[in-house]
């Protein structure tokens, strides 16, 4: 049994039906992100999970219990908000100290529980001021603070970090992450950022329009992503996706993708039985900037580096790499070089492929196009 | 002449004119209180003599002595502090209830949304528009039923009734830009309806409270025509016994007398406007724009 479980839950304002049968279950001590575009029904998802909105169809279950129909204060659950909502007339003390004051904590044990968690984020000196007069990171600091003193069996964050510059919210993310470690609490976070998805994720639900896309590891959403869609949102620059045909060669399948001048031929390593059946067909492959590199870069262990000379389009060096922009099948693609390859648009150069981590998609229903297996990431269901 | 210097005299010259008229505005308002305030501290045979712009030549205080303690109102020659605090305890318990209602309704139809909340709205703002003379005879029969007439706890809830559609529509917009998120957080903590709206909502709303006071108590304390409908002699408020006095005056006008009264009358408002004044247009200011 799992600690938090999310049974085919439907939402219905009305008419719109806004989540369309969810099923998520996630561990104790486990951080699951919620990450889609806006409108995919997220924050829904995690007010219901508050208690803060009705759950049409479906169960909720926490801890074995089934909380459908308890009171939000009573499901022994903590949300941080977006705008942090502190209460503007009261101290951060009085903040933070507010739902114990509202359970009847005795005032000593109310003091102690808050010096406690204002020494744990560091607020100790913040305690007598308004919110009117806290930073940005120091009101949200507070927020946590008022989700951390009560102690609760779950931590909902919506959008914590959005409302904070760039740098800061880095910071935060490093710190929330710890505080997990540290703390070991089960949390659900939303967020629209995939990058803050990846790094604080130990589980990731992607979803779009109301349905889970895919439940995972960070690292399995990412390698080995269940749809186009999963696999454009997720990975900054996001993966390229390019048309292509399988025809056989050899007695395997094989990928054929139109370059400038010719054809460029890509053995397929991954989901091959599965590809045999797409002979003669038209699919969408898709690859990591990371995968495409120079030659030099590529990881040759594994023998499955395919190397081609393509003509250079674009350079866009960022410092740390150097993202070299080709045209494959009538699309760019970019491909990740090592800084200070001496390349110019306009010039050839080799590109190495690395094919074992290539994915194909099917173009009707753009789902992926893969081997039967029991993976350690099946695309929704209950394996955690 | 350099560029500069003829545009900054310019400047100057539109401002000196802008400042004449603003003064000449100013004691065109202020003509009639100068008179009255003048006129309360002199004498009558000074009055008479005619020059009703002059200060007084021989400062008294004897008309407002006799405004306040023995004035002769109808047949009782008490003057009219009785009114005075009657107005008071008309005014203080109208305008709190009614505040609080009004908050209430304000927060509940913004963050206990119902079905059919916005006609309920619609309805309580369509009050605000409901001329006094139309509901003066109702009015009569539920006091009548309540055996309420001819009191000042009637004129209480004349008032609050009245008020109530007011105070609704400033809480309400008010509350409207008050974030939800602030109530559901506070749901998360364990707060329940009345704790929310008494620690949470409460405390963040002085600007529209004092509107709210602003406006009901001038309102109420003002008001003359429910006061003269609903409550005559002894339960009067201090507005019906102002004119009660002006007219029942015998013989020679006691204009000094009257003026003084006038300004009896006349102090408690302008009293709330000196003390709440500035957050008045803050307050205002709140509800249209955002943060």
């Amino acid at each position: 049994m799992s600690f938090l479980h999310i049974n085919n839950v439907h939402k219905r304002f009305g008419e719109t039906h806004v989540l369309k049968g969810i099923d998520i279950a996630i561990e104790q001590g486990d951080f699951l992100v919620l990450v889609g575009p806006s409108g995919c029904g997220k924050s829904t998802l995690l007010n219901m999970i508050a208690g803060l909105d009705s759950i049409s169809e479906g169960e909720l279950l926490l801890d074995g219990r089934c909380i459908n129909d308890v009171h939000p204060s009573r499901r022994d659950i903590a949300m941080v908000f977006q705008s942090y909502a502190l209460y503007p007339s009261m101290t951060v003390a009085g903040n933070i100290g507010f739902g114990l004051e509202m359970r009847k904590v005795p005032r000593k044990q109310r003091r102690e529980a808050i010096d406690r968690v204002a020494k744990l984020l560091q607020i100790e000196n913040l305690l007598d001021r308004k919110p009117g007069q806290l930073s940005g990171g120091q009101r949200q600091r507070v927020a946590m603070g008022r989700a951390l003193v009560r102690d609760p069996q779950l931590f909902l964050f919506d959008e914590p970090l959005s409302n904070l510059d760039a740098k800061l919210r880095v910071d935060m993310r490093t710190e929330i992450k710890q505080l997990h470690q540290r703390l070991g609490t089960t949390i659900v976070y939303v967020t629209h950022d995939q990058i803050e998805a990846m790094t604080l994720a130990s589980r990731i639900a992607v979803m779009r329009g109301g349905e889970l896309q895919q439940l995972g590891t960070p690292q399995a959403v990412y390698d080995d992503p269940n749809n186009l869609f999963v696999a454009g949102f997720m990975g900054s620059p996001s993966m390229n996706l390019v048309k292509a045909r399988i025809v056989e060669q050899d007695g395997l399948p094989v990928a054929q993708v139109a370059t400038e001048a010719s054809t460029l031929t890509l053995p397929i390593v991954r989901d091959r039985d599965a590809l045999r059946d797409w002979r003669d067909r038209d699919v969408i492959l898709g690859l990591r900037p990371e995968a495409i590199t120079d030659p030099a870069s590529a990881n040759h262990r594994e023998g499955n580096i395919h190397e081609a000379e393509l003509p250079v389009a674009l350079v866009e060096p960022t410092g740390a790499d150097l993202y070299v922009v080709t045209t494959l099948g009538g699309t760019h693609v970019n491909a990740r070089m090592r800084p200070g390859t001496p390349l110019r648009p306009g010039e050839r150069t080799r590109f190495a492929f690395d094919v074992s981590r290539m994915v194909v998609f099917d173009p009707e229903s753009e789902r992926r196009i893969r081997d039967e297996r029991v993976a350690e990431a099946t695309p929704i269901g209950e394996t955690a | 002449m350099s560029a500069a210097s003829f545009t900054a005299r310019r400047g100057l010259a539109t401002r000196a004119v802008l400042y004449a008229i603003l003064v000449l505005f100013a004691v065109v308002y202020l003509m009639p209180l100068y008179v009255m305030l003048t006129t309360s501290f002199k004498t009558l045979e000074e009055i008479h003599q005619g020059n009703m712009l002059a200060l007084p030549g021989e400062w008294t205080l004897d008309p407002w002595r006799e405004a306040w303690g023995s004035a002769c109102i109808g047949l009782e020659c008490n003057g009219v502090h009785g009114y005075f605090f009657n107005s008071i305890k008309i005014v203080v318990p109208a305008v709190l209830i009614s505040g609080l209602l009004g908050a209430f309704n304000g927060y509940v139809l913004t963050k206990w949304k119902f079905r059919g909340h916005k006609i309920v709205f619609g309805l309580m703002l369509f009050s605000c528009f409901i001329p006094f003379q139309i509901i003066l005879l109702p009015m009569a029969r539920v006091l009548g039923i309540l055996h309420l007439a001819n009191s000042t706890g009637g004129l209480v809830l004349v008032h609050i009734v009245y008020g109530i559609g007011f105070t609704t529509l400033f809480f309400r917009n008010f509350y409207a830009s008050f974030p939800d998120e602030l109530v559901r957080a506070a749901q998360l903590d364990g707060a329940g309806f009345f704790t929310i709206f008494f620690r949470i909502l409460l405390p963040a709303s002085v600007p529209i409270i004092v509107v709210t006071i602003i406006w009901q108590f001038t309102n109420v304390w003002n008001d003359f025509l429910f006061g003269v409908s609903f409550a005559s002699g002894d339960s009067a408020p201090i507005t019906v016994a102002l004119n009660n006095l002006v007219n029942s005056s015998t013989g020679v006008k006691a204009y000094n007398v009257n003026m003084a009264a006038a300004m009896v009358a006349a102090v408690p408002t302008l009293i709330v406007y000196i003390l709440a004044g500035k957050y008045f247009l803050r307050g205002l200011m709140s509800g249209s724009v955002k943060g």
